[in-house]
Parts: C-alpha cells; sequence; structure tokens
C-alpha cells in the first residue's frame, strides 16, 4: 500500500484518537458538556490499532511526517493507558473500608515484631519505673519528667496541658504535624536495615512506659488515663504498623531471598506502603480525638468506656474488615 | 555508564528513549521548589498568624501537608513534576517509562528523609552517583527515574523551494538523509550544498548546480509534509 492510500484509509481514525486524546485531557466539567470522539473504553483497541500502525509505517519507509504524528500519538496514548486513574481519593476509602486491614493482616509476622519490640520495652520500663520510682530519672532528664508532673497534675487546667491556656487546634495541628511526621520517619528509616525503625520502636516504647509509671507513681493515674484512653488505641497502633512496614523494607535488604536487593526492595515498598498510607489515616483520627476529646475532664467510668470501645473498633477492624469479599 | 540515556519499550514493543537527570539540574529544581515552599509558607503564615492559636494549629497542618505532600500532590495530579522540575524540564516516571502514581511517589517522597541524611541529601547524592540513572534510595525502592521531559523533536523546516516528488519510494536512510540536508544546507557556502546535492542525482534526476540544492529541499518539503 502506497503512504497516500494509507494516509487516506485510516487518517479519519486517527484524527478520532487525537480528539480523544484533547477531550480526555479537559477538566471533568468541560468533559460532561461535550459528546466525547468514542467511548471510553473504546480507547484501548484503538491505542493498540495505533501501534499497529506506527509499526507498519516504520517497516514500510512512510515518510517521517506520518510515523512521527503516529509515535506522539502513540506515547500519548500509552501515558493516558498506563498513567493513574482518577478518583484518588474515593479509591483510597475504599482501601481503608477492606484492603488496609487486609494487607495488615498478610504482613502479620512484621507487625508481631514490631509490636513485641514496642510493647516489651514499654512493660519492662513500667515495671522498673513501678518498682523503683528513681530509675524514671536515669531514662529521662528531669524537668522533662516535671513537665509530665503538671500535665497531669491537678493544677492543670485541663488534661494533658503543659501550661497556660490550651487551644485544642493548635493542638490538633501540632498532633498532626509531630505524629504522622514521627510514623512516616519510623517507616523511612527501616532502609538502614531496619535499625532505624528498631530504635524508633524502642525508644518510643521505653519513653512511654517511663511516663506512665512515673506519673501513676504521683499519683495522678485517674487523670492520666483519663487523657490517653481515648486516642492511645489509634495512635498506638498506627505506629506499630508504621514499624512493622519500616521493619519490612530492612528484612528485605538483609535477607532479599532469590531476587536481588533492590528487587526485593521494589517489592516490600509495593507490599507496605498502602499501610503507611492506612496508618497517616489512623493518626489522623488520633490527632482529632487528642486534640479535641481527651482533654475534656468528663467522669473518669466514661472515658475508659469510650477507649475500650476505640480499642475493640481499632482491633475488631484490623483483625476482621475485609475477610468476607477477600480477593 | 557515560551515556544517560535508557531505553525501555512498552509493552506494545514502542522504543522510549529516556533521558535521565544528573544531580545538579535536580538539585536545581529542588531549590525552586523550596522557594516556592518558602513563599507558600509566608503567604499562609501572615493571614493565619491573625488567628492568633487557632491559626497556629492550621499552619502547623499546612507545614506538615507541604513538607510531606507536595511533591507527592504534583507527581501525581500535574504529570509528573513539581513546579521546580517542570521549571528545570524534569518528569518522574516509572522505570518502564510509565506516568508514577501514588505508591510509587509515595515511596520515593517518604524516602526523602533517608536520602536527605547526614546532611543535606548527602546519601541521595552518593547513591545517584553510584547507580546506572542517578537513582536516590528513594527512586530505587520506588522504581523509578528522574528524565527530561519528552520533547517531540520538530522536522526542519527547509527554505522556499517548490515541492519536488521522489519517483520511487525512499528507504528510511534516504529520507532522513534528505532532512538533514535540508536542515544543513543554509548554513554551507552555496558551492558546498551544490556539490552535496550533486551526489544524489536519482533523487534529483540528474539536475546540476543550484537546481539540485532546490530539488533536495523540495523534497524535504514533501517528506516532512508541508505544502510549499
Amino acid at each position: 500500500m502506497r503512504q497516500e492510500q494509507f494516509e487516506a484509509r485510516f487518517g479519519a481514525r486517527w484524527d478520532a484518537f487525537e480528539h480523544w486524546l484533547a477531550f480526555a485531557r479537559l477538566p471533568r466539567r468541560q468533559r460532561a458538556k461535550q459528546p466525547a470522539p468514542f467511548a471510553d473504553d473504546d480507547m484501548a483497541p484503538r491505542y493498540r490499532e495505533i501501534c499497529q500502525h506506527l509499526a507498519l509505517a516504520q517497516s514500510r519507509d512512510y515518510g517521517p511526517a506520518l510515523t512521527e504524528r503516529l509515535h506522539r500519538l502513540a506515547l500519548e496514548g500509552h501515558d493516558r493507558l498506563y498513567g493513574t486513574p482518577g478518583g484518588g481519593l474515593r479509591r483510597f476509602g475504599h482501601y481503608l473500608a477492606s484492603g488496609f486491614a487486609r494487607e495488615v493482616r498478610r504482613e502479620w509476622r512484621v507487625v508481631l515484631a514490631a509490636l513485641l519490640v514496642f510493647v516489651l520495652p514499654y512493660v519492662a520500663t513500667m515495671i522498673a519505673v513501678r518498682l523503683s520510682p528513681d530509675f524514671a530519672y536515669i531514662v529521662l532528664p528531669a524537668e522533662q519528667l516535671a513537665q509530665f508532673d503538671t500535665m497531669y497534675g491537678p493544677d492543670a487546667a485541663e488534661l494533658g496541658t503543659a501550661r497556660g491556656a490550651r487551644d485544642d487546634l493548635t493542638m490538633f495541628g501540632f498532633y498532626i504535624y509531630n505524629n504522622i511526621g514521627i510514623g512516616f520517619r519510623t517507616f523511612a528509616s527501616g532502609l538502614f536495615a531496619g535499625i532505624g525503625t528498631l530504635f524508633m520502636l524502642l525508644y518510643n516504647g521505653v519513653f512511654m512506659g517511663t511516663v506512665e509509671a512515673h506519673v501513676v507513681n504521683l499519683g495522678h493515674a485517674a487523670r492520666f488515663y483519663s487523657f490517653v484512653a481515648g486516642h492511645s488505641s489509634f495512635e498506638l497502633s498506627a505506629i506499630v504498623l508504621c514499624g512493622a512496614a519500616g521493619l519490612r523494607l530492612g528484612l528485605a535488604l538483609l535477607a532479599p531471598g532469590e531476587s536481588t536487593r533492590g528487587a526485593a526492595l521494589r517489592l516490600a515498598a509495593r507490599s507496605v506502603i498502602g499501610i503507611v498510607a492506612g496508618a497517616a489515616a489512623m493518626l489522623v483520627i488520633a490527632a482529632a480525638l487528642e486534640a479535641f476529646w481527651s482533654p475534656r475532664t468528663l467522669p473518669l467510668q466514661m472515658k475508659v468506656t469510650v477507649g475500650a470501645f476505640n480499642w475493640l473498633l481499632v482491633l475488631g477492624y484490623l483483625l476482621l474488615a475485609g475477610r468476607r469479599n477477600a480477593p | 555508564m557515560l551515556d544517560t540515556v535508557r531505553e525501555v519499550s512498552t509493552p506494545e514493543l514502542i522504543a522510549l528513549r529516556l533521558h535521565c537527570a544528573g544531580p545538579i539540574s535536580r538539585a536545581l529544581a529542588w531549590f525552586v521548589d523550596l522557594a516556592i515552599r518558602i513563599g507558600v509558607y509566608l503567604v499562609l503564615a501572615f493571614p493565619l498568624s491573625a488567628f492568633g492559636k487557632a491559626g497556629t494549629g492550621l499552619i502547623l497542618v499546612g507545614v506538615f501537608l507541604i513538607e510531606w505532600f507536595y511533591p507527592v500532590l504534583f507527581e501525581v495530579l500535574a504529570g509528573g513534576a513539581t513546579p521546580g522540575k517542570r521549571a528545570l524540564g524534569l518528569v518522574v516516571l516509572n522505570a518502564d517509562g510509565s506516568p508514577v502514581g501514588w505508591a510509587a511517589s509515595m515511596t520515593r517522597n517518604l524516602l526523602r528523609v533517608v536520602d536527605f541524611l547526614p546532611f543535606f541529601y548527602a546519601i541521595g547524592l552518593v547513591s545517584m552517583l553510584a547507580t546506572r540513572d542517578f537513582r536516590r534510595l528513594g527512586d530505587i525502592v520506588a522504581d523509578t527515574v528522574v528524565t527530561y521531559r519528552r520533547s517531540a523533536t520538530p522536522l526542519p523546516i527547509a527554505p522556499d523551494a517548490p515541492r519536488w516528488r521522489p519517483h520511487a519510494p525512499l528507504s528510511r536512510t534516504a529520507q532522513r538523509a534528505v532532512l538533514a540536508f535540508a536542515e544543513r544546507a543554509p548554513r554551507l557556502s552555496p558551492e558546498r550544498a551544490e556539490e552535496l546535492a550533486e551526489q544524489a542525482p536519482m533523487l534529483t534526476d540528474d539536475a546540476r548546480g543550484a537546481l539540485a540544492v532546490s530539488r533536495l529541499y523540495g523534497l524535504a518539503h514533501y517528506l516532512s509534509g508541508r505544502e510549499q
């Protein structure tokens, strides 16, 4: 077939494909106003046709103007076909509804490891500080401990407040900035063969265990638990999940199995990045609870009941969600 | 090792040439982004600080979002490039040449904190110098590359000449030679251009001198699909 015949025969289809590409680039509202050149699910076969025509044009030495045009159409079609589909927020919502919990259960080994690395030092320091209160001063500097004394002491205007008037929204911003940042760093530092993640989990376990036992030693137990009961479920589980994701990275580096280290890392990251995003969502919930619910001075019974309910919610979700429609 | 071009092919076997970008242009893009981020902070901080403590909370949320998600949002929603990368003509792609998605972009940008250590992207720089496609650790783990934006190479515009058609189909090598001639001949001396044009009598019907040059230009017009 001569080039002119080829162009005359398929030119209209190339034009339609070009129109569709321009149409797909438009914002959604403008797209609604005009008819599509062809249905979206017709795109893939038409794209393959373009690729085929490009191959023909190249093998038959058709002119560079034609091959350049087909090449450009094929590349733009490729980007459109293999690019990210829209509706990212909706897809993340679907993921949180079930896929997140499924992936956490699939990675149960590293989750268990992270849990132990966090909980064991937590419980150990708590016992140590309860038995000998002075041990707290070995772990943390005195000023920092004094700060916690005022936060949970009877003089605090509201629970968990260091000094001065507390502003809920400011604290919300701080918890978002600080806690989710810690979560992300816990994950990322897993790239140092897991050592960074182990340190973060260990440090947080020791820190929290010390503070908890120290505050209880001073006789502020009721106020302390009234504050932490509500948000602890979301916050602590999310930190452990970020730790698990980081350990998975470190493990891929240390024990890549049958693939290269690079390939093992890529696979590990792809299978846990969703968990990190889900943990970030949990930390947003935790920050909202910690800023707006936890500081309220309500009867201890009520605060603890809500806290227990939240723990049931989190654990029930992680253990049960998405079992029915498991792929 | 010295070649920064990486050939990949799409599942439909169309060759893509990715020109991987080195540390210098990526650092410049980072500085442009830094300037933009600082600008956004200032714009956010002045009106919000008027709201007192509530404003501080919102500023902190804003700082968090910009610190961690500024690159992710631009890379996924704005064609693979933050404003800084766009200014430098860079784009983030998956290693197979397809546009990056949420997972890959999140991975490479969360791991930025590791590349940043111990100071100012030292680890990232070492990693970029040690890998073939200038990948920092985040790129290795997310399987992404930073490349120069694909630019369509426009066909050369030949000087005005009447259209001239070949009698027989031309091979691709011959087509390319004609186009290359049309692109470069205007910068040669007329004598040299004529001398070169006379080398291809089968394309110009044995024309000599200026006519041969003009016919080759006409042929280039025909090949590049331009009228006149």
